[in-house]
C-alpha cells in the first residue's frame, strides 16, 4: 500500500488554509475573521496529522493484537495545537466584545485587517 | 479589488501548498531512518524518534497510550507550556471583559424540561469527565477532554441558571491549586530523581489505573485546571446579571 | 560558583503566576511587590546562568529524564544567555514604572510575568516544537496586554495582532510539519545534522514558512502589519515592555533558524533581501509620523530590518554588531516609550525626563559614546570589508531618516495632549535604563566578549 490515501486529504487540508487565509485577507467582519482563523487552523491540524500516517497501522495505544502502529508524535503535537487553537479563538472573542462595546459594530474599518 | 486579490493570493496558497505536499511526500523508510544524534554524549541511535517512543514506552513510562506518553512523560514541558497558554488566555479574557461584567440586557427563561432534564444529566457530564482524565494513560482523552466534558457541564448549568453566574472565586482557587500541583510535581522531579518532571514514582501494574508513574497525577491536575479554566471562559463570556 | 538548572527560569514564574490570584485574594497592595520580586528572582537565575555560560560554556540541560531526540532539551548558548539576561533585567527596570500607578490588576501583572517567562523560554529552548509553545504563551500574553486598556484603538490594535499571530503561528506549524515529516525529528541539534538528507525545495518550503511566522514576533516584513496599531492602541509602558521582550526573542528565534537549523543556498539573501524591505519600509513610514507612539513603533520595524541585515551577513563581525544593536534597541526603546508619553518641548526643564530621552534618541541614530553606535559601526566596517556598498549606502540613508525624524520630534515635542507630567516611579525606570545605556556604551568590551563567543559558537552551527 502507498499514499495514495493522503492525497485527498492534503487537498482538503489545503484547501481550509486556502479559504481561510481568504477569509481572513477579504472580509472586514470581525466574526467573520475569527470563524477563518478557525478553518486555517484545522487545515494546518488536518495536514499535521496525515504526517504521522502509516499504511495499514492502528491507533497508538499498546495492544496485543497489532504489531503496526500510527505514528503518535504528530498527534501529541496536534493535541498542543489544538488547545493553543481554543485559547486564541476565546481571547479573539473577548476582544470582538469589546469592540463591539466600544463602537457598537463589529466591521472593522474600510481597510479591514490588511492595512499596512 | 481587494476580493479579487484576495482569491488570486488564496489561490496561489492552495496551488503551491496543495502541489508541495502531495508531490514532496514524506518518506516511506521511516521505520529504519537515518542516525539520531544525543548532543549531550553523541551517542548515536538508528531507530526513528517515533519507532523508539512506541517500542520503549511501556518501559519507560508504564503507559499503553503512546500518546498520552509522548505528552505528559516524554515531551512533558510542551504539555507545561500548553496549559500556560490556555492559562494565560483566560487571564487575558478576563482582563479584558471585567469592566462589562454587570450588564445583561435581554434575559429568556429556559424550558421548564431544560431545567429538569439539567438535573438529571449534570451527575453523568462530570463522573464522564472525571473517567476520561483519570483514565488518560489508558485510553484515548486525557486531562484536556475531560476537563473539556466538565466545563461543558458548566455551560448547562450556566443555560439554566440565566441570573446566576459560577462561583468564580471557588473557581480560580483551583486554577491555581491544580497549577501549582502541575509545576510543583515537575519540580519535585529536579529534588527527588534528576530532571524536570522526571518520574519519581513506581511504574505499577502494566494497564491498571493506578499506574504509570506520575501521569495519573499530572492529568488529574490538567483536567482539573482546565475544567475550572474553560468555566471562567464561559462564566466571563456570559457576564452576570445582579440587581 | 553555584550552577542552577536554567528551566527554573522558566518554571519557577509560571508557578509563582499560577499563585497570584491567592495571593490577591489575600492582600491586593501584595501584588506588585510580590511581582517585582518574582522578577527580580529571574533576574538573579538569569544572571548566574549568564556567567555560568561565558565561564563554562554553553549549558543542556535534558527535560523529563529522556536523552535529547527523545525528549525535549533545554540549551543556553552564549547569546541565549545574553538575551535571557538583557530580557530579565529590563522586565523588573520597566515594571517599576507601573508602581505610581492607581490601577491594580492582578490579571495584567500574571500575564506580564508570563510573557517575560515564555520569551526567556524562547532563547533557551532547544527544540522546535517547544519553541513554537513559548511563541504562542507570549503572542497570547500580548494580546491580552495591548488590549488592556480597553479603549477602541486597544481592541482594533490587539484584534489585528491576534489575526496576524494565528496566521504566524499556523505558518509555524506548517514548517514542523514539513519538517518532522522529512526528518522524524524536532530537536535542532538532530535537525542540523541530518537537515541535508531533505530535499532542497522541501527545505526551502520550511525555512520560508517558519520566517514568515516567526517574522510575526520578530516584525520582520511581510506579516508585521499589526505593530503600529498595537503598538498605537497599548498603553506606553505595555509598548514599552513589547519592544524589551518578544521582539528580541522572535529575532533570536530567526538568527538561530538562519545559522543552526536550515542553511540552504539562498537563505541568507533571502533574510537580506526581507531586513532591507523591513528597514525601508519602516524608516519611510515613520517619517510621515504625526503620532509619537507611532512614530517610534516604525522606527522598532526599521531597528528590527537592521538587526536582520546584520545576521544575514553570515560574518563574525555582523554578527556582534547585531547583538549590540539588539541591546541598543531593547534598551533604548522601552526608555522613549516609556519617557516621551506626553512629551512636550516644556517638559525637558526637568532634566531627569530630558537627558534619558536624549540618551535614548542619540543610541538608536548611532551616535558615540553608545551602544547603537558601536551596533552600527561594528556593522560598516564589516559591509566595507566584504564591499557591499549599496546596502552600506542605504543603512546610511535609513539612519539619516532616522536623524530626521528624531530631530523634528526632539525639537517640536508632540504637544497635542495637555501634559500629564510624568510619575516618579516612571522617571525612576527611565534613568536606571539610561544609565545601562551609558554602562553599555562606555564599556563595550563587557559585551564584546561574550558576543564574540556567540557569533563562533552561531557560525560553527552551535547554539
Amino acid at each position: 500500500m502507498t499514499y495514495e490515501l493522503l492525497e485527498p486529504i492534503f487537498i482538503i487540508s489545503t484547501a481550509l488554509i486556502a479559504i481561510g487565509l481568504y477569509g481572513v485577507m477579504s472580509k472586514k467582519n470581525i466574526l467573520k475573521i475569527i470563524l477563518s482563523l478557525g478553518l486555517l487552523d484545522t487545515g494546518v491540524n488536518i495536514l499535521i496529522v496525515a504526517m504521522g500516517y502509516i499504511p495499514g497501522g492502528t491507533a497508538p495505544i499498546e495492544n496485543g493484537n497489532y504489531s503496526l502502529y500510527m505514528d503518535p508524535v504528530p498527534q501529541a503535537l496536534v493535541l498542543t495545537a489544538i488547545v493553543i487553537g481554543v485559547s486564541v479563538t476565546a481571547l479573539a472573542l473577548a476582544v470582538a466584545m469589546g469592540y463591539y462595546k466600544k463602537t457598537g459594530t463589529i466591521e472593522l474599518d474600510k481597510e479591514g485587517v490588511m492595512k499596512w | 479589488m481587494r476580493k479579487y486579490v484576495a482569491i488570486i493570493i488564496s489561490a496561489l496558497i492552495f496551488i503551491v501548498l496543495a502541489h508541495f505536499f502531495i508531490t514532496g511526500n514524506a518518506p516511506i523508510n521511516y521505520l529504519t531512518g537515518g542516525k539520531y544524534t544525543n548532543p549531550i554524549t553523541h551517542e548515536q541511535a538508528n531507530q526513528s524518534v517515533p519507532q523508539q517512543y512506541l517500542n520503549d514506552s511501556r518501559k519507560d513510562t508504564g503507559a499503553p497510550n503512546v500518546v498520552t506518553a509522548i505528552v505528559v512523560e516524554y515531551r512533558g514541558f510542551d504539555t507545561l507550556g500548553e496549559v500556560t497558554v490556555l492559562f494565560t488566555a483566560a487571564t487575558g479574557l478576563a482582563l479584558l471583559i471585567e469592566e462589562y461584567r454587570r450588564k445583561m440586557e435581554e434575559i429568556v427563561e429556559p424550558n421548564f424540561i431544560v431545567k429538569i432534564a439539567s438535573i438529571v444529566v449534570l451527575p453523568f457530564i462530570v463522573i464522564v469527565g472525571t473517567y476520561i482524565f483519570i483514565h488518560g494513560h489508558l485510553t484515548p482523552g486525557g486531562g484536556f477532554p475531560g476537563g473539556a466534558v466538565i466545563a461543558s457541564g458548566f455551560l448547562l448549568l450556566l443555560l439554566v441558571h440565566t441570573t446566576k453566574g459560577l462561583p468564580e472565586k471557588k473557581l480560580s482557587i483551583t486554577e491555581s491549586f491544580a497549577g501549582m500541583t502541575y509545576a510543583l510535581i515537575g519540580l519535585l522531579g529536579l529534588v527527588l530523581a534528576n530532571e524536570f518532571l522526571q518520574n519519581y514514582l513506581p511504574l505499577g501494574i502494566f494497564g491498571t489505573v493506578f499506574s504509570a508513574g506520575i501521569i495519573p497525577l499530572i492529568y488529574i491536575a490538567i483536567g482539573f485546571k482546565v475544567g475550572s479554566e474553560l468555566g471562567g471562559i464561559l462564566h466571563n463570556l456570559k457576564g452576570v446579571h445582579e440587581e | 560558583m553555584v550552577s542552577i538548572p536554567p528551566v527554573l527560569l522558566i518554571a519557577f514564574p509560571l508557578f509563582f503566576a499560577f499563585l497570584a490570584p491567592l495571593i490577591n485574594m489575600v492582600s491586593k497592595k501584595a501584588v506588585k511587590p510580590y511581582t517585582l520580586f518574582v522578577l527580580l528572582l529571574n533576574t538573579l537565575f538569569a544572571s548566574i546562568i549568564f556567567l555560568n555560560v561565558s565561564s563554562g560554556g554553553v549549558i543542556y540541560e535534558q527535560l523529563s529524564g529522556f536523552y535529547p531526540p527523545i525528549g525535549i532539551l533545554l540549551s543556553v548558548g552564549y547569546l541565549g544567555a545574553i538575551l535571557a539576561l538583557l530580557i530579565n533585567l529590563l522586565s523588573p527596570i520597566v515594571y517599576i514604572s507601573y508602581f505610581g500607578d492607581a490601577k491594580n490588576s492582578v490579571k495584567f501583572s500574571m500575564l506580564y510575568m508570563l510573557v517575560t517567562a515564555s520569551s526567556t523560554g524562547i532563547v533557551i529552548t532547544g527544540d522546535l516544537f517547544n519553541m513554537f509553545v513559548f511563541f504562542e504563551i507570549t503572542a497570547v500574553g500580548s494580546y491580552g496586554l495591548v488590549a488592556s486598556m480597553r479603549t477602541k484603538k486597544a481592541f482594533e490594535g490587539a484584534f489585528k495582532y491576534i489575526v496576524l499571530g494565528s496566521v504566524g503561528s499556523a505558518f509555524i506549524l506548517l514548517g514542523i510539519a514539513t519538517i518532522y515529516g522529512y526528518l522524524k525529528t524536532l530537536n535542532f541539534y538532530d535537525i542540523a545534522l541530518r537537515i541535508s538528507s531533505m530535499p532542497p525545495t522541501a527545505r526551502l518550503m520550511a525555512f520560508i514558512f517558519l520566517i514568515i511566522g516567526i517574522g510575526v514576533e520578530a516584525e520582520i516584513f511581510p506579516l508585521n502589519g499589526w505593530v503600529p496599531d498595537a503598538y498605537e492602541g497599548s498603553s506606553h509602558r505595555v509598548a514599552s515592555f513589547l519592544s524589551l521582550g518578544p521582539s528580541k526573542a522572535g529575532i533570536y528565534a530567526i538568527a538561530r533558524l538562519l545559522f543552526t537549523l536550515i542553511p540552504i543556498m539562498g537563505g541568507f539573501e533571502l533574510a537580506l533581501l526581507l531586513g532591507l524591505l523591513t528597514l525601508i519600509i519602516g524608516e519611510l513610514a515613520a517619517l510621515k509620523q504625526k503620532e509619537i507612539k507611532r512614530m517610534l513603533a516604525y522606527s522598532s520595524i526599521g531597528q528590527m530590518g537592521l538587526i536582520l541585515v546584520a545576521f544575514s551577513m553570515d560574518s563574525r563581525m555582523a554578527f556582534v554588531a547585531a547583538i549590540f544593536l539588539m541591546i541598543s534597541h531593547a534598551m533604548a526603546k522601552s526608555l522613549l516609550f516609556l519617557g516621551t508619553r506626553n512629551y512636550t518641548v516644556g517638559s525637558l526643564k526637568n532634566p531627569f525626563v530630558s537627558v534619558p530621552i536624549f540618551i535614548g534618541v542619540l543610541s538608536i541614530i548611532g551616535m558615540p559614546p553608545f551602544p547603537g553606535f558601536w551596533g552600527k559601526w561594528y556593522l560598516m566596517v564589516d559591509m566595507a570589508s566584504q564591499g557591499f556598498w549599496t546596502i552600506i549606502l542605504l543603512v546610511i540613508l535609513a539612519a539619516i531618516v532616522e536623524a530626521v525624524y528624531y530631530a523634528r520630534f526632539l525639537f517640536k515635542g508632540t504637544g497635542t495632549e495637555k501634559s500629564e507630567g510624568i510619575s516618579k516611579s516612571e522617571m525612576t525606570a527611565i534613568v536606571i535604563l539610561a544609565l545601562l545605556l551609558v554602562l553599555v556604551g562606555l564599556f563595550p568590551q563587557y559585551i564584546y566578549a561574550p558576543a564574540v563567543n556567540a557569533a563562533s559558537s552561531f557560525l560553527g552551527g552551535g547554539p
